[in-house]
């Protein structure tokens, strides 16, 4: 399965990037990582470009919440990006905040799958589990 | 006119510069105290000297700061330039030095050395007659070493690679080696007037599980391509890696590559130094624990027979240091420095043989490359693999290489991607790390191996 990855604004931390690149290689997904300093325009372009069935951005510096708020507006420019499955992960907002508050914004925002603070690995789980879901959803809908 | 000097007479021309009189810099330079040449302490000291790292936006702060560490008896004083001149955007290093003049809040993370301009800057560096290092992080770096070297500052931090590698995105690599060559041929230029001028690469990189193998080889490079230009003083850096055998054969194998590498081409007449960064990956937070660090990272640096080390302080973790615990690094190191002797003289012959040929074995495939100049080969070099930096955040980068450490906390290849690391040293790499684990592991020891000094 295809998955776009990046991190998002004018953001240059990279380690937890490339370890996310490494992990999701690992657990069988086709990465395509835009890297650091990626604007949003660019993930969907991306996602475009590549068919890709997840997209996956992170934030370590807190400003993704500036970003975020502009998701539904500029996907809604983009053709077939419906199924497109939304996950953001990483430090999402600036100084301290807690769960409870920040994922249900951002899932008002659009992303299907919020992950504040959360470890990498339990993030990647918490996909898989979306996916099987969305998967059987599907399975049910056509019988 | 020479080409040089015409477009010296461009970059000069800059609206941020008040006249800039070629003249007058050129007889300050000739005249200057041999004081404010590095170069000149490192001919005449048997001491390691000791630098710290420190910028402030105004000039009275800067005053303030170089006040504390001469009063520490520093050796080196830095001269640390704010982020927007980095990207020689000094439009907003202006409104920002104003901002921080008119309202004693620091609205930079150092000094805009442009804006300040050379006829100021030079009478502070004038009044404390120490050597002074320019720490930067700049691709384009023309104007600044310009008004640096005119404001007494002869040593000049940086290069092509090592400065835009761990820092940018998407800086063509190919105009940073261009605008680097302007750098050497100017400080080769002023070389010739009085004691040499200083360049010093940084060898840190990202200071995240580079193998000591990439590091030096980068460091070879860089130092090519500046004596290449005439530069007649040079330093090679590397920062601690986390284990002390490790740090001390890499500080060997690069001090004797450095002069083969030198000769090869006909420059055994420059002087190569060794500067050791004290760790330069994640800190403690707790202070206490951070002087801890500081202190074996100096006794380390002692072992490794570094002519230079550059400090870190008790407050690394926290943020930009204040004045005083920058100074109190400055003292304990000197202190430490002092009281320090009898030291055993180590070698692990295995260790040295390994990391020898693995360098060997990368700069022999980048001087095969088939382009005409050096500055060529290396950047063909960068952009196929042969060279790659762990967690380099730029496009160009091949990050393919995964390093990981293994019981004695020596940072070893497990992936060597397009590196040409020779097969029996690349054996040996593997087989000194238990390699029976699944990638999710890997990842969570890479987690735990960056983060082995917190």
């Amino acid at each position: 399965m295809k998955v776009v990855t990046g991190v998002i604004g004018n953001d240059i931390h990279v380690v937890a990037n490339r370890l996310m690149d490494l992990s999701l290689n690992a657990r069988g997904y086709e990465v395509f990582n835009l890297g650091v300093n990626t604007y949003l325009e660019e993930f969907f372009d991306a996602a475009v470009e590549t068919g890709a069935k997840i997209l996956l951005i992170s934030s370590l510096n807190g400003e993704a919440e500036g970003w975020s708020r502009e998701v539904k507006l500029l996907k809604a420019k983009y053709k077939n990006l419906d199924q497109l499955i939304m996950m953001i992960g990483g430090n999402l907002t600036v100084g301290s905040g807690n769960s409870d508050d920040i994922v249900p914004r951002y899932k008002n925002y659009g992303f299907d799958l919020v992950c504040h603070q959360v470890d990498l690995n339990t993030g990647l789980d918490m996909l898989e589990d979306y996916i099987q879901q969305q998967a059987h959803l599907q399975e049910t809908a056509n019988t | 006119m020479s080409q040089l000097q015409e477009e010296r007479e461009i970059i000069l021309g800059n609206e941020n510069v008040d006249t800039f009189d070629f003249d007058e810099v050129r007889e300050f330079v000739k005249s200057a105290d041999e004081k404010l040449f590095i170069s000149h302490h490192f001919a005449t000291n048997e001491k390691m000297l000791v630098q710290p790292r420190g910028g402030f936006p105004t000039y009275e702060k800067q005053f303030a700061l170089y006040e504390f560490f001469v009063d520490a008896n520093v050796d080196v004083l830095p001269l640390t330039i704010d982020s927007n001149s980095r990207l020689n955007d000094y439009t907003t290093a202006k409104k920002m030095l104003r901002l921080s003049e008119a309202n004693e809040v620091d609205m930079l993370n150092g000094y805009p050395l442009v804006n300040h301009g050379y006829r100021s800057t030079r009478k502070m560096m004038t009044h404390f007659n120490h050597p002074v290092s320019l720490r930067h992080g700049t691709p384009d770096a023309r104007l600044l070493i310009e008004i640096a070297i005119a404001s007494g500052i002869f040593e000049i931090e940086g290069g092509p690679i090592t400065y835009l590698l761990p820092y940018s995105k998407n800086f063509p690599l190919d105009k940073a080696f261009l605008y680097w060559k302007y750098v050497e041929r100017v400080c080769a230029d002023y070389s010739t007037l009085n004691k040499p001028i200083n360049r010093e690469s940084f060898g840190p990189l990202t200071a995240t599980l580079v193998p000591p193998a990439i590091t030096i080889v980068i460091q070879l490079l860089e130092m090519l391509l500046s004596l290449e230009e005439g530069v007649k003083s040079f330093s090679v850096s590397f920062s601690q890696q986390g284990s002390m055998i490790q740090d001390i054969v890499t500080g060997k194998v690069t001090r004797k590559l450095a002069e083969f590498y030198a000769s090869q081409i006909g420059c055994e007449d420059a002087v190569i130094n060794l500067v050791y960064h004290q760790w330069m990956g994640a800190f403690p937070m707790n202070r206490d624990s951070a002087d801890q660090l500081i202190n074996m990272s100096t006794v380390i640096a002692s072992m490794v027979g570094a002519d230079k080390i550059i400090t870190k302080t008790r407050e690394e973790a926290v943020g930009i240091p204040t004045k005083e615990a920058n100074a109190q690094t400055v003292a304990n190191t000197q202190y430490t420095l002092r009281i320090l002797s009898g030291l055993p003289a180590i070698t692990d012959e295995h260790e040295e043989e390994i990391l020898t040929s693995e360098v060997h074995a990368i700069m022999e495939a980048i001087f095969n490359d088939p382009a005409d100049t050096l500055w060529r080969k290396v950047f063909n070099s960068i952009k196929n693999g042969i060279i790659d930096v762990p967690f380099s955040p730029h496009i160009i980068n091949h990050n393919k290489m995964i390093t990981i450490r293994d019981s004695q906390k020596n940072i070893r290849i497990i992936e060597r991607g397009n590196v040409p690391i020779p097969d029996h040293c690349y054996a040996y790499e593997k087989s000194c790390c238990d390699l029976n684990k699944d990638t999710t592991s890997i990842v969570n020891d890479i987690i735990h191996d960056i983060g082995i000094m917190q």
